[in-house]
């Protein structure tokens, strides 16, 4: 019913000014019907302009309820992606070379005398060891996820660079850094470092 | 038998070469995207390349059809194996000529029976 009242409302008002815009344009009163037309005009934009100020208000908000990050902070997230794809591939390949080395010894066991339930074992384990190399095949696949990952993170920060938005403010709280990532944490300690540190302290 | 190993991460070239090892396969080459895999191509004969998909660079998909695409290799077989699981993405594979398709995590004996199926079905052919 309200819906209805309000068109109704809204073509009075719109007649209105028409009919105040026919009168000026009749008169000669130029600045008169172009300041009507103008009226209408903005009338018909206001919807389009609540809506923007609505969105914008949104994303305001959602910007504020993130976690406060700047573009040093994303670089360094994706640089230390990329540092977890090399661990695990260096861990993978020192599994598979263990892997090939354990195998070559199954190989040469078996080439000795063994008693039959011995050789069943030998071959157990050569089988076991060849799972184990196939095992380390998530290495490709979690490292596809993590690339993948790192490269929405930077089209993210791209994308916030674009809009020239200011990075929200820093909160002092200092978290946890975890494992240090070589070229990232220059203030990271060896365990050689540390030893040095704890003597030096008495300890 | 030599095979061209085409795969962007070091640990799965090192496994489906150890794979292949097992099967038989000892004469292989590695190649780390399809651009280098083309320049492998063109050095040595090859009679199988097994590739991934998603590489830097150019892709196993771009791969498959520039091989398709060139009268020296076009009946080179081709054994896509990769993490790309979608539907149409295999079908875009198999419209390209694939030979096979192996999703990731594979197990040795889903290569050893594709390896076979991709023999038996050239052999049919020759």
């Amino acid at each position: 019913m309200n819906t209805v009242a309000d068109a109704a409302g809204a073509r009075a008002a719109l007649v209105e000014k028409l009919q105040h815009a026919l009168d000026a344009l009749e008169q000669g009163d130029e600045a008169g019907w172009r300041r009507e037309l103008d009226a209408i005009a903005a009338w018909r934009t206001q919807p389009m302009m609540q809506g923007l100020g609505r969105l914008a208000r949104e994303l305001a908000q959602t910007l504020g309820e993130l976690p406060p990050t700047d573009a040093g902070e994303l670089d360094d997230a994706c640089a230390r992606l990329d540092h977890v794809v090399e661990m695990t591939e260096q861990a993978s390949h020192k599994t598979l070379d263990l892997a090939e080395q354990c195998r070559g010894y199954a190989t040469q066991l078996k080439g000795m005398d063994l008693l039959p339930e011995q050789a069943a074992l030998v071959d157990s384990i050569g089988k076991g060891l060849s799972e184990m190399a196939l095992a380390q095949s998530y290495q490709d696949l979690t490292g596809q996820i993590i690339r993948r990952v790192a490269g929405i993170v930077r089209r993210v920060h791209e994308g916030f660079g674009a809009l020239g938005l200011p990075p929200p403010e820093k909160t002092g709280t200092s978290e946890l850094a975890g494992p240090a990532v070589a070229g990232l944490d220059r203030n990271a300690f060896s365990q050689d470092d540390a030893d040095d540190l704890l003597s030096g302290l008495g300890l | 038998m030599r095979i061209l190993i085409v795969d962007d991460f070091s640990t799965m070239r090192r496994i489906i070469k150890n794979l292949l090892n097992d099967l038989g396969y000892t004469n292989t080459a590695e190649a780390e995207d399809g651009n280098s895999a083309l320049t492998a191509l063109g050095q040595g004969s090859f009679d199988f390349v097994v590739t991934d998909w998603n590489m830097p660079g150019m892709t196993g998909i771009e791969l498959l059809k520039a091989i398709r695409a060139d009268d020296r290799y076009k009946t080179l077989p081709v054994l896509m194996v990769t993490a790309e699981a979608k539907r149409e993405q295999i079908i875009e594979a198999a419209q390209n000529g694939v030979n096979g398709y192996i999703i990731k995590p594979f197990t040795a004996q889903t290569l050893e029976e594709k390896l076979g199926k991709i023999f038996e079905r050239l052999g049919a052919a020759a």
